[in-house]
């Protein structure tokens, strides 16, 4: 896979940047603040997420996500957003995930619609909340690469409080995921290989907060944690994860980014044949690194 | 992919912020700000305080915010021998940057006016709006300052507009306390 289709998109962000430095409510890779946009004002995104290590052999996957949001009120903010998946995998086959070593990508994977309701402002209120629903359909399996169809609806609640007169952020998220999702049938696979293409429903319920200090004008230093749990209607609690890790936020007038460790810190559920650790790879890798970068307009 | 270079991809915001110049956002020095605020001052002199930890102590029990300077930018605006008002410059949190303003303040504690010395925010530039900084004059510290309420908010900068409420607010204890016998 080249990595040329990223570096092309990330320098086509930086090099739109005005000659200015910026700024934006993005201080986290995973948890999101309560803010909306003003009314006529927008912003586009471009994050990009490697998912990497899975204990055995070779996994490495890169999901793209170029993002415009727009003001539609001071209260709600619509988006929308393209999604692309590279992936690297080989050396571990995983039953009913895994089938297939796999070296694509860039290749279009999704698209997303989201809607952001601001109920409370962090900065008006004391307290703010918004209540953050999303629709998206995708016709890649960002687990394995292969093709199906998905379509997945979320909604989260976002909380964010100003400490400090602002020196001090904090944000808690709870979110719940639906997806309804059919694999296409896969050629080839080895006698056994568990590769259902009956449509499958799972839900995720998922509970995040961070930290972020402004530890001199623009710059901003944080922490985040976000905890997952999978749900399938046959098995119940299927999986589930925690991940943590720093995050580091620039933000100036016109441009921001935010680059985010997140290491698996501890997991449970479903594991596979002659995994170690108790951390939930079947789906979730060891580490994930985020990059978002963002121009106001 | 496994040559992928992600030094090149986290380099990247940094590059962008270094080759970046800072905007020139500094819209007044504190000479303009002084004669725009008292204009019919002859002189403004400068006037040193050291605020004691009970006056600190004191200022954020009565503004509801920390005062971080124990030594704040102090002007007397004079005329002749006579004290016609206070200039103090200050600085509070906007989104990602400092906002410096100052406040005039006659020696009965009401409020002359707010200028706005530097700004560099992406959003919220109306905070420099005279419409919106006139709605603090005449204040005292005996009136309400409510953002949203006694004082309105602008979309897209309302932590700026908080925090400059709540320092306009502070300054005026400020003064209360430390400057109004010295008038």
């Amino acid at each position: 896979m080249t990595n040329r289709f990223l570096l092309s998109l990330l320098s086509a962000a930086a090099l739109a940047v005005p000659g200015v430095a910026l700024a934006d409510e993005n201080l986290f890779g995973y948890n999101t603040g309560a803010e909306t946009l003003p009314k006529g004002s927008g912003e586009i995104y471009v994050f990009n997420t490697l998912r990497s290590d899975k204990g055995q052999g070779t996994y490495r996957a890169v999901d793209t996500e170029i993002e415009g949001e727009y003001g539609v009120t001071d209260r709600i903010t619509l988006s929308a957003a393209a999604s692309f998946l590279s992936i690297d995998s080989n050396g571990l086959l995983i039953d009913g995930y895994l089938p297939k070593p796999i070296d694509k990508g860039p290749r279009f994977s999704g698209l997303e619609m989201k809607a952001k309701f601001n109920v409370l402002s962090p900065a008006l209120d004391d307290f703010g909340l918004a209540i953050i629903t999303s629709a998206e359909v995708k016709r890649l399996d960002p687990h394995s690469g292969q093709k199906k169809t998905e379509y997945e609806a979320r909604v989260t609640l976002a909380g964010q409080k100003y400490l400090m007169q602002g020196q001090l952020i904090w944000v808690g998220n709870l979110g719940l995921k639906a997806g309804h999702e059919t694999r296409k049938a896969i050629a080839n696979l080895p006698e056994g290989f568990d590769w259902p293409t009956d449509p499958e429903m799972e839900i995720e319920l998922s509970a995040g907060t961070g930290l972020s200090y402004r530890v001199a004008p623009n710059w901003f230093v944080g922490a985040e944690t976000q905890y997952a749990s999978e749900y399938e209607t046959e098995v119940g609690q299927e999986r589930w994860s925690w991940f943590a890790g720093p995050t580091i936020h620039y933000g100036g007038e016109k441009f921001w980014a935010t680059l985010t460790w997140f290491p698996q810190i501890k997991g449970g559920g479903e594991t596979y044949p002659g995994q170690t650790g108790h951390l939930h790879l079947v789906e979730k890798t060891k580490n994930e690194y985020r990059l978002k970068i963002g121009m106001n307009f | 992919m496994a040559q992928m270079k992600w030094s090149h991809v986290i380099a990247l915001p940094v590059l962008a912020t270094v080759s970046a110049p800072v905007s020139a956002t500094e819209y007044l020095s504190v000479a303009d700000a002084q004669r725009v605020l008292i204009p019919q001052a002859q002189n403004f002199v400068p006037f040193t305080v050291t605020l004691s930890p009970a006056q600190l102590a004191q200022i954020k029990k009565m503004s509801g915010v920390p005062q971080h300077n124990a030594q704040p930018k102090i002007w007397r605006a004079m005329n002749g021998k006579a004290t016609i008002g206070w200039i103090i410059v200050d600085e509070v949190i906007g989104k990602h940057e400092f906002i410096t303003y100052a406040t005039a303040i006659s020696p009965d504690g009401h409020v002359l006016g707010v200028e706005i010395m530097s700004y560099r925010e992406s959003k919220g530039g109306q905070v420099r709006d005279p419409k919106w900084r006139n709605v603090f004059r005449g204040k005292s510290v005996q009136d309400q300052f409510k953002l949203n309420k006694d004082v309105p908010n602008i979309s897209g900068a309302t932590l700026s507009c908080r925090n400059i409420t709540d320092g306009v607010k502070r300054l005026l204890v400020l003064h209360a306390l430390a400057l109004g016998r010295q008038s």
